[in-house]
């Protein structure tokens, strides 16, 4: 994480517009954390974290509920 | 007097001593410049010590100031000076931001922001979350209402003679919206498919990306876009428009620019009959651009976009005069002839078989026909787009040579140096300062030119350098055909008894209403202008709808703007807006037939983006605008309360006194680089730590930035930019110990397993309650660790590495790992006050807040008579003390009304 290349947030955000398809084909296949997402997409978690942030504003992904002892919420499409 | 007080905030402050003032009875107009009134509070979680719902406190206040008779609340505006007259009243010049949303209508449903294409930084969530262009400040706004932000006009947007919104379908492309990006383009042009091929994309030339990596490409966007949508609808999806006004228009002229007057006026209930003279419709883009740049099948689909409407064509009927068209009955007419003739050359041996006009070759081989050039050599005459594409044509007829001759250099070309490039490629010689002085024939038939070699002298009218013949330069060469390419010019002989022409054959127009010397005749595009892009032939077409349909309604034609476009963003202003320079992302390499084979087919040059490569592309948009107009907001308002043409509104009003309440400004942590705000992204501030904890919060729990992770070790770092001379603010900022503490009791509750340290200077807990509350937070197991933080670093997992001198411990320099950290930024004056005075009038304390003149005996007094000041706009206070302060600014501001009536 030290080493990436950090982006302009506003930058990153403009691209939810276009990572929304993509993050929404990952979960249709299963919930996943945003650390699995960005695993997936090959992108930095912390740009993972707004688009999914933002998705799960605008009602695109759900939450699903966490036990204590997990370090990282699953999210899942809404309405999947 | 219009209002007895002017209150500027609409903060606690603000709405508290505005609210007392009302009760009073006085007339009251609030001012705030955000979208809802509430200021920081209304963001907060909860509020010190006694954890109750901030957002319990503020909405009453919010609602009670919003509806009380006494009080007018003008919110998104700006007071932009304030200048205290003679008389002790005071005049107040007012700035009403535009919406662009009408609040009577707004019902604050949320659609539009959820419709909205562009997703920015939502300040009101401290940039956690993004939000829309199109959006709702906060669930709990006052006024609950939509605003539509814009900075300007893309410069895309702006460029664009016919107005198409290249933003806006770039924004929709890029969300995968294609047939609401198709949609959008036929709102302002009818031809998307041509214009997607042909288009010299003015756009793309004020592209600000380009100043990054590279233009984006927005002609391609387009192609994508259009083919996809024509794909899947081979016919138009529309038909006439069930309501007709029982007018008619005449449209002579089937090219770009007459059917765009034709798809206009049609879907403003006009019955449109378009005359064309040759066999088919199309205009330059049928005879004139070859099908190796816009394949045939494209017009003929763009052409049912008009025909679709019920509009007419009638081929293979030229009209010879404006009366035949008023003995038929037509209320108005649009001329639309295009520029379909050569300008011709003054050059001995013109008669001779084998020269040509461009148009003559290019129609015949647009037509599907073929001149037989068959190993020929054609030297082809002219620079510009016309002759490349007659060279490359002659190429693909079989010709054995192509040349084109020009008499300036490359440099002058008016060809595109893209067009030329690719002639190039394919196999055209290029010949530069040569111009023709006499064709050679032989039996009738051309076989050779007498070239003369030019010089570039001093420049012309055009700008460009003046040709100059070199003397005895003559050079004769060796041809078959000869193709003049110098310009042409519009076939209005048959009107010239009727219309007033220029000198060069072009019809005289008003070039902003294009009415012509005849009332009922109108003429635009090239016919009027000159050769041109079809673009601007567009354009034309759709200005002279929407004056013919004012003159058809009987309306002036002057006293109206055609085209109300924001002023352009400057892209500087763009590149600048982030904190790091966007990144470069490599353009997508368009995708060609190869040169070697392509030069003797028609086959379309260029290839269609594939999807991946049509919205990554459209993802490099910068969003100049901010909104892109790509007006899905408009299409889904149930309440049809968005108004993109709503502006700015400036007025003065007369006020009897002023009460300030500008609130504070909360310190930027990036003024502290050792701390890694910005940098690394689990630092955050404790104003972000609120809204995580907040019911309206940006994430769905308490996660990190970083990667979503539920933080089981989180800092805090008391006295960020307070009681801190390195950044000039050596002021304690009150309210940072207990709001840290209580976001430390909040996060105990969210995250029951966490480890919560709040490193501090020393706690101060001076009000009621507050030592009670900091000791409560101890007993929670809150560790409190008593040592400056020096530096934050990060680790490659994202945690953090906090570097402090621990002061009750073992002492010395410590580090001490955390998986966040918050930053309790301190507060500072807010400058703002002081702009809406004359400057110097009103005075500022040594810590520059506005400075109470008397702050024992008269809390509240400015140094300017008549003007008073409330809350955290003259020292940082905790929310009970703005209260307090508020109450006794407006006691102060009753007292000087009355003083003042009593003297009256």
């Amino acid at each position: 994480m030290a080493n990436e290349r950090r982006r302009d947030p506003s930058e990153v955000m403009r691209d939810e517009m276009v990572m929304k398809g993509k993050i929404a084909s990952l979960l249709r296949e299963e919930p996943r954390t945003i650390p699995e997402i960005s695993e997936a997409l090959r992108c930095p978690a912390r740009e993972v974290t707004l688009w999914v942030m933002a998705l799960r504003r605008y009602g695109v992904l759900e939450v699903l509920p966490k036990a204590k002892a997990d370090d990282y919420y699953r999210y899942k499409l809404a309405n999947a | 007097m219009d209002y007895d007080v002017l209150v500027v905030g609409g903060g606690i402050a603000g709405m508290e001593s505005g609210l007392t003032l009302g009760d009073m009875g006085y007339k009251v107009l609030l001012v705030e410049k955000e979208v809802s009134i509430g200021g920081k509070m209304i963001l907060l979680s909860k509020v010190f010590p006694t954890l109750d719902c901030s957002s319990c406190i503020s909405t009453p206040k919010m609602a009670a100031t919003a509806h009380h008779p006494n009080l007018t609340v003008l919110t998104y505006s700006e007071v932009e000076g304030i200048v205290r007259k003679d008389d002790g009243t005071f005049a107040v010049r007012l700035l009403k931001k535009p919406t662009f949303v009408d609040p009577a209508a707004c019902t604050g449903c949320g659609d539009c922001e959820l419709a909205c294409t562009v997703a920015i930084s939502d300040k009101f969530n401290s940039d956690l979350v993004a939000t829309r262009a199109a959006h709702i400040a906060f669930p709990q706004a006052v006024p609950k209402k939509a605003v539509i932000e814009r900075a300007g006009s893309s410069p895309c947007n702006f460029t664009c003679p016919a107005g198409v919104k290249a933003h806006g379908y770039v924004s929709l492309v890029r969300s995968g919206k294609y047939e609401e990006a198709f949609r959008l383009h036929m709102e302002d042009a009818p031809l998307p498919g041509s214009l997607s091929r042909a288009c010299y994309a003015p756009c793309e030339g004020q592209c600000t990306r380009d100043e990054v990596e590279g233009k984006v490409p927005i002609r391609g966007i387009k192609r994508f876009m259009v083919d996809s949508y024509y794909e899947r609808h081979p016919e138009p999806e529309y038909g006439p428009p069930e309501a007709r006004n029982g007018k008619t228009v005449a449209v002579v002229g089937s090219g770009p620019a007459g059917l765009s007057a034709a798809y206009f006026l049609a879907r403003r209930g006009y019955g449109v009959t378009v005359f064309e003279g040759g066999p088919e419709a199309g205009g330059m883009l049928r005879h004139g651009i070859p099908p190796f740049r816009l394949p045939k099948e494209l017009v003929d689909r763009d052409i049912r976009n008009i025909t679709a409407l019920g509009v007419e064509i009638r081929t293979g009927t030229p009209v010879g005069s404006i009366a035949s068209l008023n003995d038929q009955g037509f209320d108005a007419a649009f001329l639309a002839l295009g520029t379909m003739e050569g300008q011709g050359m003054e050059v001995s041996g013109r008669e001779l078989s084998g020269v040509l006009e461009s148009m003559e070759m290019l129609a015949t081989g647009n037509a599907g026909g073929r001149m037989d050039l068959s190993g020929k050599r054609v030297a082809v005459i002219g620079g510009g787009n016309v002759a490349i594409d007659s060279a490359r044509m002659a190429l693909r007829m079989g010709a054995g040579t192509v040349a084109i001759y020009y008499r300036r250099s490359r440099a002058e070309m008016p060809a595109h140096d893209f067009e030329v490039q690719a002639a190039l490629e394919e196999g055209v010689e290029l010949h530069e300062l040569r111009t023709p002085k006499r064709f050679f024939g032989e039996n009738g038939k051309l076989v050779a030119v007498e070239w003369l070699s030019m010089k570039l002298g001093e420049p012309d009218a055009s700008g460009r350098r003046r040709p100059v013949p070199e003397k005895g330069s003559g050079v004769t060469c060796p041809a078959d055909i000869a193709v003049l390419a110098v310009g042409l010019k519009p076939n209005t002989r048959p009107f010239a008894n009727e219309l007033g022409l220029n000198r060069d054959g072009t019809i005289q127009a008003d070039p902003e209403t294009l009415a012509t010397s005849l009332p009922n005749v109108f003429a635009g595009g090239d016919d009027v202008t000159g050769p041109s892009m079809i673009i601007e032939a567009i354009a034309q077409g759709k200005r002279a709808a929407f004056y013919i349909d004012r003159y058809l309604q009987g309306l002036p034609l002057s006293g109206i703007t055609f085209d109300a476009r924001l002023t352009s963003v400057d892209g500087k202003e763009v590149l600048d807006r982030g904190d790091v320079p966007p990144s470069a992302r490599a353009p997508v390499v368009p995708r060609e037939l190869p040169a070697a084979g392509r030069s003797r087919s028609m086959e379309e040059v260029e290839k269609t983006m594939t999807e991946e490569e049509a919205r990554y592309s459209a993802s490099r948009c910068l969003d100049c605008g901010i909104c892109s107009e790509c007006h899905q907001c408009v299409a889904i308002c149930p309440a049809g309360a968005i108004h993109f043409d709503m502006r700015e509104e400036r007025k003065t009003l007369e006020v009897g006194s002023i009460i300030v309440a500008t609130g504070f400004q909360l310190f930027d942590p990036k003024r502290k680089p050792e701390y890694g705000f910005g940098e690394y992204p689990n630092v955050i501030t404790a104003m972000q730590m609120d809204r995580i904890l907040s019911p309206t919060r940006p994430y769905n729990a308490v996660v990190r930035p970083s990667d979503g992770m539920a933080p089981s070790n989180i800092a805090f770092v008391l006295c960020t930019g307070s009681r801190d001379c390195t950044v000039d603010n050596r002021l304690c900022s009150r309210v940072c110990c207990m709001y840290s503490i209580k976001q430390a009791q909040l996060l105990m509750g969210a995250l029951p397993l966490a480890d919560i340290t709040i490193y501090y200077i020393d706690i101060r807990a001076f009000g009621k309650g507050y030592e009670e509350f900091f000791e409560q937070a101890k007993g929670m197991g809150v560790r409190f660790v008593k040592g400056k933080v020096a530096k934050i670093g990060e680790t490659l997992s994202g945690n953090l590495r906090i570097r402090y001198e621990d002061i009750h411990g073992d002492g010395g320099p410590v580090t001490a790992e955390h998986d966040l950290a918050v930053l309790s930024v301190g507060l500072s004056s807010n400058p703002e006050a002081f702009g809406l005075f004359p400057p110097g009038l009103l005075s500022a304390d040594p810590f520059r807040y506005v400075r109470e003149v008397d702050e024992d005996l008269e809390p509240g007094k400015t140094s300017i008579d008549g003007v008073f000041v409330a809350g955290t706009a003259s020292a940082i206070r905790d929310i009970p003390d703005t209260i307090l302060h508020s109450g006794a600014a407006a006691t102060q501001v009753a007292s000087f009304l009355q003083r003042k009536r009593a003297a009256l």
